[in-house]
């Protein structure tokens, strides 16, 4: 069911019209071409193809129908997908065609993301706005997002590592690995939380005993992109006893001295998580930040 | 003339380049994904290759560490075009072996100097 005809802030003389529609009115190719364009001009542009925005829709349990496409004269001007799961929404992938920006469309996207969010009776909505992306942050904080933290993308060329890597390793089965996984109490980031990694194929992980006390685990995704290429992606590290910094640098070793030729990327790392310095001492480089913003049900904002 | 490979996947970008270069005498090989380039440039061996950091299938630091496990590209100048900040772009280039980086959107005028530097 297509929602109302948007009628934004623009001259009296000359609304600006379009319909929102539910996104699973459209092919996945329409909404890859949709999304491709609108993060054209974006600082970190981040392009999908086809098969990765599926999967994207997969893995992070985005519900087509109750996100959105914003269309006039049959063109895409915007998206805004909503992810779904029992304690909370995800606003993602929220973008507008750069000459059809302040216009309202990307406003009234979200507004309908988070009417289906008020439907759907989620106590809350999160989402992540990367660093410096302004216009997009004022719009949420407009829209009753509160800041709750940072987290950090993260990439790490292929290489071995630095020093032998001290401790015995012990490699898990998948359903040990998805065991250790859901026993984190920090809150993670939607795309880091465990029902996010309970649809990834290629889980791998161990944990890791230290000959002085230390103790942790590693879990990690062997990602394949199509025919030629395989990275690291998705780290989970957790010391259990000892120092995180000298166990998350034996952990991360023991991944490097099994994986040296692959490249790694991880994102949403808390910037307070006590292995960044593992991370960084591993040879990682920050790619850029994103900002969590949290929203509670009913929170409103002046646009809302 | 050098044989330049351009790995970029949106068209109005890769026609620019195309256009610029070929003015200028290169052969242009045009890749709209991570794996035609990483194919394109196995097949071709180009003597320089222009890679976009944001590639649909890949991202362009994860098919520069591919592209220099094949052994007749490992000398070959790898430059990364990108949209990102000075110190991100001058971090990641380096840090994957990149022998420099070109800021998009692309200077037309000072455009094919840059190339010519890398090829010299």
């Amino acid at each position: 069911m297509s929602a109302p005809l948007a009628l934004p802030e623009t001259s009296p003389e000359t609304p600006f019209l379009f319909r929102l529609e539910p996104a699973a009115q459209y092919s996945i190719e329409q909404l890859t071409a949709a999304y491709n364009q609108t993060r054209v001009d974006y600082l970190v542009p981040m392009p999908m193809n086809a098969a990765r925005l599926a999967e994207y829709v997969h893995h992070y349990d985005v519900d087509l129908a109750h996100s959105f496409v914003a269309e006039a004269d049959g063109q895409m001007l915007g998206l805004g997908m909503l992810g779904v799961r029992p304690r909370a929404t995800w606003v993602t992938r929220l973008g507008v065609l750069p000459v059809e920006r302040r216009n309202g469309v990307g406003r009234a996207i979200l507004q309908s993301l988070l009417d289906a969010s008020e439907q759907l009776g989620r106590p809350q909505t999160i989402l992540e706005v990367i660093q410096n992306n302004t216009p997009a942050h004022q719009l949420f904080l407009a829209n009753g997002f509160k800041e709750a933290r940072e987290l950090v993308v993260l990439r790490r060329p292929p290489g071995p590592p630095p020093f032998p890597p001290p401790g015995e390793a012990r490699w898990l089965e998948r359903a040990e690995a998805l065991a250790l996984l859901a026993q984190r109490l920090q809150p993670e980031s939607w795309i880091t939380d465990t029902p996010s990694l309970v649809h990834v194929d290629n889980l791998m992980g161990f944990v890791l005993t230290l000959p002085a006390v230390g103790r942790g685990w590693l879990i990690f995704e062997h990602q394949r992109h199509g025919k030629f290429i395989v990275v690291l992606a998705r780290l989970a590290l957790r010391t259990e006893a000892g120092d995180p910094v000298q166990v998350g640098q034996a952990l991360l070793a023991h991944l490097y001295r099994r994986f040296p030729d692959l490249d790694t990327h991880t994102e949403n790392i808390d910037a307070t998580n006590p292995h960044l310095p593992a991370l960084h001492a591993l040879g990682y480089v920050e790619s850029f930040r994103r900002i969590e913003m949290c929203r509670a049900r009913g929170a409103g904002g002046p646009a809302a | 003339m050098p044989t330049v490979l351009v790995v970029e996947d949106y068209p109005d970008n890769a026609a620019l380049v195309e256009r610029v270069l070929k003015a200028k005498g290169y052969t242009v090989l045009l890749a709209a994904d991570a794996e035609t380039g990483l194919q394109m440039a196995k097949d071709h061996k180009p003597d320089l290759i222009l890679l976009d950091l944001g590639l649909p299938d890949a991202d362009g630091q994860t098919v520069v560490s591919w592209m220099r496990r094949i052994p007749e590209l490992e000398k070959t100048p790898i430059i990364a075009c990108t949209a990102w900040p000075e110190e991100t772009a001058r971090q990641m280039v380096t840090a994957y072996g990149c022998n420099g980086y070109i800021r998009k959107p692309i200077n037309v005028a000072k455009f094919p100097d840059e190339i010519a530097a890398y090829l010299r």
